[in-house]
């Protein structure tokens, strides 16, 4: 009889330990604080030169009349979604691409540019910029994917005046100034 | 046959003893039955996290492993425990690991790539799994043990953030927003 009565009163003390124990063993947490992350990533599109000036030595008549210098046009952007495509574009402010100031002009159409080592090419397309048929897309135009919202491309110029066309061949010795612009479009 | 004076002694005793008798009945005490109040006195156990800012910008730079929150924010932690109360922790969390901010459009920046130094110490990404939040999408920012002597206690922890975008380079522009929680637990 005592041994059946210690061993329920051990067994009902062992119960309430487990109890005990189980009930310490709860977590206890806090209410949840938040902090509002607002992190802006800019749309961006920037170009850089190389060099900003080319000179040329010309010969009259001839149609292979080199820059001085070959120019690398970098092209860098971070773009939104919906951006589809990246171009870069040389253009002139007039068809009159350089001019003596006195009404001598060399025209667009025999400003050339060779782009990555690609053909010369005059710049007679009207592009983004610029006058009407006063450009030229440099290249093909980058396509924007996933991969590349965040990316950037070269565009490495040589260039040249040919003056066989038209009336050039009696250009007049002078000095001729002009101003070359390049710049990148993303689209839409 | 008896005299009167005997008989007036004799009443004159008994008169007297029955005075004292009265008296001492008289200097018994008389108790009532004992009434108990039972007193139950409750000391809640309680953890809470005050926080000294809810919200945090950043002005991202694409392909940058350097973005850091325009502010640091202090997580004070107070608490009154039960014993048998081992330690306490505190963590940070978001609810997906895959989606730490978004710009709603399908482009994310991961927990993965989400930093937080705790009290000056290295940044750590938000990788682990925790008892809150997603898995993969947590971090525990310290654990203090639960001592006979600091049963009732606080603790104070400062967050820097930084997102880490080196992983992302093609991550388009956008305002990406998403909500980092600060949650304690005792156990």
């Amino acid at each position: 009889m005592r041994t059946g009565t210690f061993v329920r009163v051990a067994v009902v003390a062992l119960a309430m330990t487990f109890a005990a124990s189980m009930a310490s063993a709860q977590a206890l947490s806090s209410g949840a604080q938040t902090i509002a992350l607002n992190a802006t990533l800019a749309e961006s599109l920037t170009l850089s030169l190389s060099a900003n000036a080319v000179n040329f030595t010309l010969s009259a008549g001839s149609a292979a009349n080199p820059g001085s210098t070959g120019v690398t046009a970098t092209t860098a952007w971070t773009l939104k979604p919906g951006r589809t495509a990246v171009a870069v574009y040389a253009y002139f402010a007039s068809t009159t691409a350089l001019t003596d100031g006195v009404g001598d002009n060399i025209p667009s159409s025999a400003f050339k540019i060779s782009d990555n080592g690609g053909a010369s090419t005059a710049l007679t397309n009207t592009v983004a910029f610029g006058a009407a048929n006063a450009g030229l897309q440099l290249g093909a135009s980058t396509a924007i994917t996933g991969a590349n919202k965040t990316g950037s491309r070269s565009d490495a110029m040589t260039f040249n005046i040919d003056l066989t066309g038209g009336t050039l061949p009696q250009l007049p010795a002078a000095v001729y100034t002009g101003t070359l612009n390049i710049q990148a479009q993303a689209t839409p | 046959m008896k005299s009167r004076p005997q008989i007036g002694g004799r009443l004159a005793a008994v008169a007297l003893v029955a005075i004292v008798l009265a008296a001492g009945a008289h200097a018994q005490v008389l108790n009532s039955g004992a009434s108990t109040i039972a007193l139950n006195a409750v000391l809640n156990d309680s953890i809470t996290v005050s926080l000294s800012s809810n919200a945090v910008n950043f002005t991202l730079t694409a392909g940058s492993g350097s973005n850091p929150g325009s502010t640091g924010v202090t997580a004070t932690t107070t608490w009154l425990l039960r014993p048998n109360v081992a330690s306490l922790k505190l963590y940070a969390f978001f609810s997906s690991s895959t989606s730490a901010l978004t710009d709603g459009a399908g482009n994310n920046i991961p927990s993965a790539d989400f930093q937080i130094s705790n009290n000056a110490g290295p940044l750590n990404a938000l990788t682990n799994t925790v008892p809150f939040g997603g898995a993969n999408a947590g971090l525990q920012l310290s654990s203090t043990p639960i001592l006979g002597n600091n049963k009732s206690g606080t603790r104070t922890d400062n967050m820097n953030f930084n997102i880490n975008l080196v992983p992302l380079p093609s991550l388009p522009a956008g305002v990406y927003t998403g909500t980092l929680t600060i949650q304690a637990q005792a156990i």
